[in-house]
């Protein structure tokens, strides 16, 4: 497949800055046909893919996942914790409020 | 675990369990960077496929793991189906979920490494595709989990999903023996080993590594699940105090 490259350049002007009085390349100077470029991919599927690239990949897709699972572990462990001492703590409270009227009754009614 | 007849809250106590757990979770972060590093530095790049090569070296132990999680999977299962107690339940829904963990990151590493092998991400190689079954049978047991009650019939229900898909482990495992297909034989019968010293200690540490994370995920996610039942008990206790929410 060929393609042309095409790199619009924008005229230069009063507002645009020191770089638009500086001189100029000779990409610039170089009539449009002159700088007529074609990209070409490599030939052959497996040329195309860095192997090194690919290894980063895997490599941290395997972190990504196991530290996704532990994350959600965590949050559903902290979940749990902090409802169970809230409960507990409720529950506490709740027998030791019906246990000291109990208490009370019982020293009353004496031996 | 505090007995439920004394104080509900009971107190801070590192149980030989919460140690060994923790021991463990040590062990396993040590072996992991260690395995990394030996990867990374002293096991040989393959003269045929080059760098990309050493994905093997996590591939291959997570796609035993997934194996490790789909058994906890069934044995609790089957467990569970047979005396109906929580702790199998716990047992085979954490092992879903480790099996659907290591088999992602299975599905994700095979890809990338025949990206540069086959010049293809994926093809359906009956190995690829069983593979691919297996870990959506175990991602439709977690999410089953997820999204219905946790009554008994539900809990049945995901037995009988779990004791049925250990069927197609063994498929997974003869596909590469008995069907073509793309997917190579190194380490099983027939395939042509490791012709590298490094290369298999490589492979040993991974599979140490792995083994290692996929009981730790296992226990943790147990663990969670029973205290998951220990807060239903307390909030079936705090009801009958007449306890509201908050």
């Amino acid at each position: 497949m060929k393609m042309d490259l095409i790199v619009p350049r924008p005229a230069p002007t009063a507002a645009a800055g020191p770089s638009a009085t500086a001189a100029p390349s000779p990409a610039t100077t170089a009539a449009a046909e002159d700088r007529s470029t074609a990209f070409r991919p490599v030939q052959g599927g497996t040329e195309m893919q860095s192997g090194e690239k690919l290894l980063v990949e895997a490599y941290a897709a395997i972190w990504v996942i196991l530290f996704v699972m532990v994350l959600l572990s965590w949050r559903r462990q902290r979940h749990l914790d902090d409802r169970m001492t809230t409960l507990a703590a409720a529950i506490d409270k709740a027998r030791a409020a019906a246990d000291v009227p109990a208490d009370a009754a019982a020293d009353k009614a004496g031996p | 675990m505090p007995a439920p007849s004394q104080t509900a809250s009971g107190g801070a106590r590192v149980s030989l369990a919460d140690a060994a757990f923790q021991v463990l979770l040590v062990l396993a972060a040590i072996c992991t960077v260690g395995t990394l590093q030996f990867i990374a530095f002293h096991t040989p790049t393959e003269a045929t496929m080059g760098i990309v090569q050493k994905i093997f070296y996590f591939h291959v132990p997570a796609a035993y793991s997934m194996y490790v999680g789909a058994a906890a999977c069934f044995v609790g299962s089957a467990g569970f189906l047979y005396d109906s107690r929580r702790g199998w339940d716990a047992l085979a829904r954490a092992g879903a979920e480790v099996a659907v963990a290591m088999g992602v990151i299975v599905l994700v590493t095979g890809p990338l490494w025949a990206a540069k092998a086959w010049g293809v991400y994926w093809t359906w190689d009956p190995r690829l595709t069983t593979s691919m079954l297996s870990v959506l049978l175990y991602v439709a047991y977690v999410v089953l989990r997820l999204f219905t009650g946790d009554g008994d019939a539900e809990r049945k229900f995901a037995a009988a999903l779990g004791v049925l898909g250990a069927a197609n482990l063994p498929i997974i495992h003869f596909s590469v023996q008995k069907w073509g297909g793309n997917h190579p034989k190194v380490i099983t019968s027939g395939g042509g080993g490791l012709q590298h010293p490094d290369m298999k200690i490589g492979l040993l540490l991974g599979f140490v590594s792995f083994t290692l994370i996929a009981v730790v995920l296992l226990w943790w996610r147990m663990r969670i699940d029973l205290a998951s039942s220990r807060l239903a008990d307390l909030e079936q206790e705090a009801l009958e105090l007449g306890i509201g929410e908050d």
